[in-house]
């Protein structure tokens, strides 16, 4: 359980977003949408613990977010981000293995039982078990983003938030991977998610965040959507229904 | 198969740095000297007293060299970082010319050097400083930039140097040798390297974590800023031990983190170990071969490493990657 109370976040001083109240509950999937340099990486990143808020409370499960010690917190939130770093020698299982970092102490260096199980769990999930044993540097850009999905899985944790995890993927890969969260929530992980995608978000969210002007906007159901004024002030650009598919659609479709 | 193989190295070179130099000794009759400390004779001073404190040295100054590149390569995430880059050598190496220049007990240098290097790392982390963290690029600058200016005391220090006596012995000094150190030498460094040692090996899992980058890292519950802390405590204190016991060594801590990822991988829990034990055998071997090659003279280890050492690494890092590459 995701709680902010009155959350406002700033970047080099300047305010990104101010006064923020929501809640994301277990087994929810939320996705977040917004222009860019809208707020949505850096909201993410607070709820992460890797953004000072500038004000406000983020309660994990409770408990103040900022009172969690780093390991703690890793125990109960992953982030997946899809941020290229340079990883020419490691193997993809390596990769996912990091993961399980928060549950070790500094003197532990060899892998237990469990972190094997969830190790092996985190690949199936993703589908990547037949390309445990490959370099990470000869995957495909939906492969790596499964694999950083993985990475977070491994954590095991209640928490899966993810920063724009269908960018740069094609679509098949993109709505493979957005049944996957989706599956996810449904066994009881909360999910938030940052996406670009307005019909990605209405397709497979349970609520959708719009976060425009400097604050959220709203935070409702995909229905939602259909009022085309909410994505006309989130975009700051005129969005129209595809009427002849709405009929067919239970989530609208612009 | 290759953890063992990692342990016989280094013992099989200090077994031929035991037997090979001026005097070419028996096998059995060092096992028996080594076994009898207390034996009067010529044989015994020569293992107990000459051989077996540099083969310890050098082993000392192998491991540590190779362990600092390996926790600094891993750090700045750079796998062209050697244990010079933070300047703490450099500032141990100004301190020990201008000590030797100034005709300062030579017993008084090798402390010197190594305050004089910790103070340089203090300056460095105060100038890499960002946040509660390490900023890997201002690291990088202040390094340079005060090896530079290290480097620029040192040749200030031979140009005025009184006697060529003095100039000389400094330049040999620079060029990385374990001749005339001894056990007193050894003790003095050992609780730093011991230290630096057992602060290396417990930032494994840290230097794991810090691969798949900072933001990542932390994410994972890894406090980045106390993982750089440790990690640059560590790596000066390696580094300012190894310069105090023999100088300038060049290359082992660039090439021998290279090697040992080529043979084991780039997990650091098994690399922090692999580079020790390849690092120690390296220096034994070259430290072996400085004393033979030109016996009674002595070839400096840096010019030797440098040989060998060049043409490894552009052979090491040219070629194309393999399954465990290189960073």
């Amino acid at each position: 359980m995701i709680e902010l109370r009155g959350v406002e976040l700033s970047v080099g001083g300047r305010q990104l977003l101010e006064r923020i109240d929501a809640s994301v509950a277990a087994g929810e999937f939320v996705a977040v949408l917004g222009r860019n340099g809208a707020g949505k990486t850096t909201l993410l990143r607070a709820i992460a613990g890797l953004h000072r808020t500038a004000s406000g409370t983020i309660l994990i499960d409770g408990r103040r977010s900022d009172s969690l010690h780093a390991l703690e917190r890793a125990q109960r939130i992953a982030f997946v981000t899809g941020d290229e770093v340079f990883l020419e020698a490691l193997q993809v299982r390596d990769v996912v293995a990091i993961g399980r970092f928060a549950h070790h102490r500094w003197w532990q260096w060899h892998a237990a039982r469990e972190d094997d199980t969830a190790i092996a769990r985190a690949l199936e999930a993703v589908r990547l078990e037949g390309l445990a044993e490959r370099l990470f540097s000869t995957l495909s850009a939906g492969e790596r983003q499964r694999v950083w999905i993985a990475l977070g899985l491994a954590q095991e944790t209640p928490i899966l938030l993810l920063d724009e995890p269908t960018s740069h993927l094609d679509v098949a890969v993109a709505h493979e991977i957005l049944s996957l969260l989706r599956g996810l929530a449904r066994n009881g992980k909360s999910i938030v998610c940052a996406l670009h995608d307005v019909n990605e978000a209405a397709e497979y969210a349970d609520r959708v965040a719009l976060l425009g002007d400097g604050r959220l906007l709203s935070i409702s159901a995909p229905g939602a959507l259909r009022d085309g004024r909410l994505l006309q002030e989130t975009y700051g650009i005129a969005f129209t229904r595809r009427s002849a598919l709405l009929p067919l659609l239970e989530h609208p479709h612009v | 198969m290759k953890g063992a193989a990692l342990v016989l190295l280094p013992l099989l070179a200090a077994a031929l740095s035991l037997l090979v130099g001026a005097t070419q000794l028996e096998p059995g009759a060092v096992a028996f000297t080594l076994l009898h400390p207390g034996a009067p004779g010529t044989l015994h001073t020569i293992v107990w007293q000459l051989r077996l404190p540099r083969v310890c040295i050098a082993a000392t100054v192998g491991a540590s060299l190779a362990l600092c590149g390996a926790l600094l390569q891993g750090m700045l995430r750079n796998p062209l970082v050697d244990p010079y880059l933070t300047g703490v050598s450099a500032a141990a190496a100004a301190a020990i010319a201008i000590s030797i220049v100034a005709g300062v007990s030579a017993a008084a240098s090798p402390a010197i050097g190594f305050v004089a290097g910790l103070a340089a790392a203090l300056l460095v982390a105060a100038l890499a400083r960002r946040g509660d963290g390490i900023d890997s690029n201002r690291l990088i600058l202040a390094g340079v930039s005060l090896s530079t200016l290290f480097a620029a005391i040192v040749t200030l220090a031979v140009v005025r140097a009184q006697s060529t006596e003095y100039a000389s012995i400094v330049v040999a000094w620079l060029a990385g040798s374990m001749a005339g150190r001894g056990w007193p030498d050894l003790a003095a460094a050992a609780p730093y390297v011991v230290a630096g040692t057992l602060l290396a090996l417990s930032t494994a899992a840290p230097l794991n974590a810090l691969r798949i980058g900072e933001l990542r890292a932390r994410s994972i519950g890894l406090n980045v800023a106390r993982a750089q802390w440790v990690m640059l405590a560590a790596s000066s204190l390696l580094a300012a031990s190894s310069v105090v016991l023999a100088g300038l060594v060049g290359f082992i801590g660039l090439i021998v983190p290279h090697l040992a990822r080529r043979i084991v991988g780039s997990d650091a829990r098994v690399l922090l170990p692999a580079c020790a034990s390849i690092g120690a055998a390296l220096c034994m071997c070259a430290d072996t071969i400085c004393r033979r090659i030109v016996a009674p003279a002595e070839l400096p280890i840096g010019v030797l490493l440098a040989f060998i050492g060049v043409p490894t690494f552009l052979y090491l890092y040219l070629r194309p990657a393999t399954q465990h590459g290189s960073l």
